[in-house]
């Protein structure tokens, strides 16, 4: 019928016109100085979103004939776009690296440029060594870290005032202690967002950095080797806590951050005492406040030591966070890395974060009080390993994850633990 | 069933609605816990928008106090959620009209036409529903972006209608077989080929049946989140689902403000669905009868 | 059956019983016109079925070959896979008793959500039946649960469901504190949550379904029936249900691979992590876990393979022996096509 050939005519038409709607997309440079970059990062919102477009004016600002286009990711959803861009070859020039085996994955393709010698002097001496080895692989560095997020117990000064707790924990006895006060008050002692299991393993590898000595944790993401007594000392260590009770009723299914109902949103509404977590607890607990404030009474001290553990009572761990170049991305993208490295922008990062930034000149001037803890622990540390599963690749710390839930939940035990990243180890 | 009621029949029925009384009373107490059950959830959710993610901690299953408008007015306000609805609007009508014209005239071939490869092409078509999106979205990025649709909505809009299909011919291949062979002959008779049998009687005889998989279509790309996130690039193009990401920060998630906007994203849908609502059940009559 | 009777009419074009039908009015031609009508049949074919197969092929088919192909590799998910492995990821998946237990508990799931929506729908699609007003808004409210991205309905579930959320919160306010439970956690009752939920969705879909089937079945048959003194219930059994059955059927079809597709409402309320404690992983969680968040695709594009081996075999035995007479078998059909009986 002729109003069928019509209708599939416009099919084709309108299919044509939609194929024509295509969003712009970057290349990089062609002859002549003009140059189109790609930038994604994972702030979708807020103060992030405006400190990253503030960022990349200044820089176009400052480098005639370069252009930069940004796209923001939902931060659940990088990694599979990541891994999309990887396969098809269509890289974006600027990206959000997380480092640690996800980052030495896509090194393994061949996807990522080596800025071991494109790293400014400027930035050298102002980062120092140590931040960059969450970005290192087989000795080059792979990415530029923007941010530090160690790992430490946030607590709520006016519940441990409450429940009658003098200053904070040093030792697990007093973390214990602590903990019963907490019950008595009232409150639950320790939130915990098991649901998405790295909160809850979290409390292990905080064990086995106390239990294991510095050449054992530095090591292991090379030898892969769990033979070693602290492992399953960390395990027990966890087993024995976890027997106290102190976290809060339906720990296994509360989410971690996700908004309200969470292991944060616990704190930022007095409901918890205490909660392990990263530096970006801060700002997302100050969104689940009643008054969506920074929370005013929130403290910080770092984990306690171990009876009888091989490591330093004052390591710490923790993530990094960080900006990688693609491999065929043009060269003014590590002078973008290096201008987002500078004083300036990162104490704008840290302000728009709410959270540490990696150059040290900047962070001399945080202001957060309830980041200041987390500095101070952080420069007098006598080493910074970063987050187990982040340094062991995601097949094993995603069996490490699993194995510490199912020990939580009743069904596992500290051999447990061993055996399954031994086995995930051997699967490779 | 040898009484091949001729999918008009529904409308022969139609005038007696306008003499509907009231039923018993039985049946208005089940529908009311029905609809209770279904609704209470959702209710949980629209009023979830009214609250702040520290009242929905501290008080699970209380009712909004104080009610909070900010979280629905900013979601209304911002130019992004009706952009937005504007491209899942264009994606969903263009989805729901391939998919029906596709499925219709290849279920038209599968129902009546006797050919030696019939039986494979409908399982080909029930095959596809067999395997999980998610594990096949690399591969499918792979192939549009080797077309060049990266970025567009039509490259949403061509995978979506593929994977629409097999529920579609589902659906519509014991529908069309139910069309009486009479009609058939008759149209031959008259002269007409099986070209013209299809466009001049199928096609208006099966709208019922259009209709109802036209809205399960169009629902399913309302909804639709993996495949618009990996293929669109542009804020300007993204599609309702992924306005979700604006509410998620790199940490955390404003839920109060997502419940707000999902309730909201929700609303074309339903009116799309009501307004077709009588003619679904009808289209679903021919499906059934054998 | 109409269904033999409209394959009997294409048969008459491309004869192959040119004797039969030579003397009878057929309006085809015979004889040294059969190639061009066999060749034009083949034109439309082509002409009809050729787009939707086109487009089916090349943006379903095609990807769910290569991603079965990974399934032979190790595979870390960038780059082109290198590592062949064989059948070794699926020697792992089967000796896995995790994944065993996934596969109990999708089976649980089919059997479960057959049982618990196909009466409670086919009951409440009879009470709607009636021609009553405010037919169309009841119609319209149970069937928004559908309509409710997959997302938001695990968000808000979650919410309601957990520990500190809103049901325990509503038991404990009115005073039935000893009804608390843990239902999500437990893994005593969280696959009966699950369900719950599952039904919750889709009850609405499985009544409107009903509610079509039902509007076939002819008034006058229940007239007779009634004018024979049937009882209500009797005229559902012995008039209904009959009539009803292809409709229970095909909705069957759709409810089981829906139920060993089962993913979204428990990945976002259980967490990939906890489904597995609380005994409510099922074959696509256990996919995604190993799959997509240890970074080993091949592995978890061979569990897909898996998956999907499983649905077609379930899919196939459904269509042998329970879809058969209804549809003429869809994807057992093609023997059974081609020997029609001619209907009178």
């Amino acid at each position: 019928m002729k109003s069928r050939t019509v209708l599939t005519l416009a099919a084709i038409a309108g299919v044509t016109a939609l194929v024509g709607c295509s969003g712009a997309q970057g290349d990089p440079a062609a002859s002549g100085g003009e140059v189109t970059m790609t930038f994604w990062h994972n702030s979708t919102t807020g103060d992030g979103k405006a400190y990253w477009e503030d960022r990349v004016a200044a820089f176009e600002a400052a480098n005639e004939g370069v252009t930069i286009e940004i796209q923001s990711i939902q931060n659940e959803d990088m990694d599979g776009r990541l891994q999309t861009a990887v396969n098809s070859g269509d890289m974006p020039d600027i990206f959000m690296a997380r480092g640690g085996g996800k980052l030495a994955d896509i090194v393994g393709a061949g996807a990522v440029r080596d800025l071991t010698d494109l790293i400014s002097e400027d930035v050298s001496s102002d980062y120092g060594e140590g931040v960059f080895s969450a970005f290192t692989v087989e000795g080059a560095i792979y990415g530029m870290p923007v941010a530090v997020l160690p790992g430490g117990i946030f607590y709520s000064e006016d519940l441990f005032a409450d429940a009658g707790i003098d200053g904070t924990p040093t030792t697990m006895s007093e973390l214990d202690d602590a903990v019963g006060a907490l019950e008595q008050s009232g409150v639950e002692p320790i939130a915990l967002g098991g649901m998405a299991a790295w909160p809850a393993a979290h409390w292990y590898y905080f064990f086995a950095l106390r239990e294991c000595s510095q050449e054992v944790m530095e090591s292991i993401a090379s030898t892969l080797d769990f033979s070693d007594a602290c492992w399953l000392a960390a395990g027990e260590d966890l087993a024995g806590l976890a027997a106290t009770e102190p976290f809060n009723e339906g720990f296994l299914t509360t989410a971690a951050q996700e908004g309200a109902g969470s292991s944060a949103g616990l704190i930022a509404n007095h409901q918890a005492g205490m909660e392990l977590m990263g530096g970006w607890n801060v700002g997302v607990i100050g969104g689940l406040t009643p008054d969506q404030q920074p929370l005013p009474d929130l403290g910080w001290f770092p984990f306690p030591e171990v009876e009888g553990g091989a490591g330093s009572p004052s390591a710490m761990m923790g993530g990094v966070d960080g900006y990688s170049c693609a491999n065929d991305a043009p060269t003014a993208c590590e002078a973008f890395l290096n201008f987002i490295a500078s004083p300036e922008s990162q104490a704008g990062y840290a302000e728009a974060f709410d959270t540490i930034p990696a150059s040290s000149e900047a962070q001399t001037a945080v202001e957060d009080p309830a980041l200041e803890p987390l500095v101070a622990a952080y420069e007098s540390a006598d080493y910074v390993v970063v987050w187990l599963d982040t340094l062991l690749g995601q097949n094993i710390g995603n069996s490490l994850n699993t194995a510490v839930v199912e020990l939580l939940a009743g069904n596992g035990t500290p051999q447990g633990i061993v055996d399954a990243v031994t086995t995930a180890a051997q699967r490779g | 069933m040898t009484t091949s009621i001729l999918p008009a029949r529904p409308a022969l029925r139609r005038p007696n609605r306008r003499v509907a009384a009231w039923g018993s009373p039985v049946v208005y107490l089940c529908s009311i816990v029905l609809i209770a059950i279904c609704m209470g959830p959702v209710i949980y959710i629209i009023l979830g928008g009214f609250r702040t993610n520290s009242q929905i901690t501290t008080s699970p299953s209380g009712f909004p106090s104080p009610w909070v408008a900010t979280n629905y007015l900013e979601v209304l306000a911002s130019g992004s959620f009706w952009q937005t609805m504007g491209n899942s609007a264009v994606v969903g009508i263009a989805t729901a009209v391939g998919v029906v014209a596709l499925g219709l005239m290849a279920s038209f071939v599968l129902a009546r036409y006797e050919f030696v490869g019939n039986g494979a092409m409908y399982a080909l078509f029930a095959a596809g529903l067999m395997f999980p999106v998610t594990v096949a979205i690399t591969p499918l990025y792979l192939l549009v972006r080797n077309l060049g649709l990266t970025n567009t909505l039509a490259g949403v809009i061509l995978p979506q209608i593929a994977f629409a299909l097999p529920v579609t011919i589902i659906i519509l291949v014991p529908f069309l077989r139910a069309i009486p062979v009479e009609l058939e002959e008759a149209a031959a008779i008259d002269g007409a080929s099986r070209l013209g049998f299809f466009f001049r009687m199928v096609v208006p005889l099966s709208l019922p049946g259009v209709i109802t998989t036209g809205i399960l279509a169009f629902v399913g790309s309302w909804n639709g989140y993996m495949l618009p996130l990996f293929i669109l690039n542009d804020p300007n193009l993204y599609t309702l689902p992924l306005g979700v990401q604006n509410f998620s920060s790199q940490y955390s998630v404003d839920t109060a403000r997502v419940m707000a906007f999902t309730a909201l994203s929700t609303v074309p849908a339903l009116v799309f669905f009501s307004i077709f609502e009588r003619r679904i059940v009808g289209g679903l009559t021919g499906a059934i009868k054998g | 059956m109409s269904t033999a009777a409209a394959s009997v009419a294409p048969v008459r074009q491309g004869s192959a019983e040119p004797e039969v039908d030579a003397q009878a009015s057929a309006p085809a031609p015979r004889g040294p016109r059969r190639g061009r009508t066999d060749w034009r049949k083949r034109a439309e074919i082509l002409l009809l079925a050729g787009p939707a197969v086109g487009v089916f092929v090349f943006f379903v088919i095609v990807p769910v070959l290569m991603a079965a192909f990974y399934g032979f590799f190790r595979w870390n998910g960038f780059g082109a896979p290198t590592d062949f492995v064989g059948l070794q990821n699926y020697v792992t998946i089967l000796g896995d008793s995790t994944f065993r237990d996934a596969v109990a508990h999708n089976l649980f799931i089919v059997v479960a959500s057959l049982a618990l929506q196909g009466p409670l729908a086919v009951l409440f699609a009879l009470l709607l039946n009636q021609r009553i007003r405010g037919r169309s808004i009841i119609r319209v409210l149970i069937f928004v649960p559908y309509v409710i991205s997959e997302v938001v309905v695990g968000t808000g579930w979650s919410l309601m469901l957990q520990d500190r959320g809103a049901v325990n919160d509503l038991l404990s306010s009115v005073g039935l504190d000893a009804l608390r439970n843990s239902w999500i956690a437990d893994p005593q009752i969280a696959l009966w949550t699950l369900m719950v939920i599952i039904t919750w969705k889709y009850i609405g879909f499985a009544v409107i379904l009903m509610l079509a089937g039902l509007q076939s079945i002819p008034d006058e048959l229940y007239e007779a029936a009634s004018i024979d003194g049937a009882s209500f219930w009797q005229m559902q059994r012995s008039i209904t249900l009959p009539l009803l059955g292809p409709t229970i059927r095909i909705w069957a079809f759709l409810s089981i691979i829906g139920s060993l597709q089962l993913f979204d409402l428990v990945n976002i309320i259980w967490g990939q992590y906890v489904s597995a404690t609380a005994g409510t992983s099922t074959m696509a969680t256990y996919m995604y876990l190993n799959g997509h968040m240890a970074g080993s695709y091949g592995y978890g594009n061979a569990v897909a393979v898996v998956l999907f081996i499983i649905s077609l075999a379930i899919a196939l035995g459904y269509q042998r022996f329970v879809l058969r007479r209804d549809t003429e078998g869809a994807l057992t059909g093609m023997a059974g096509s081609s020997t029609k009986e001619p209907r009178p």
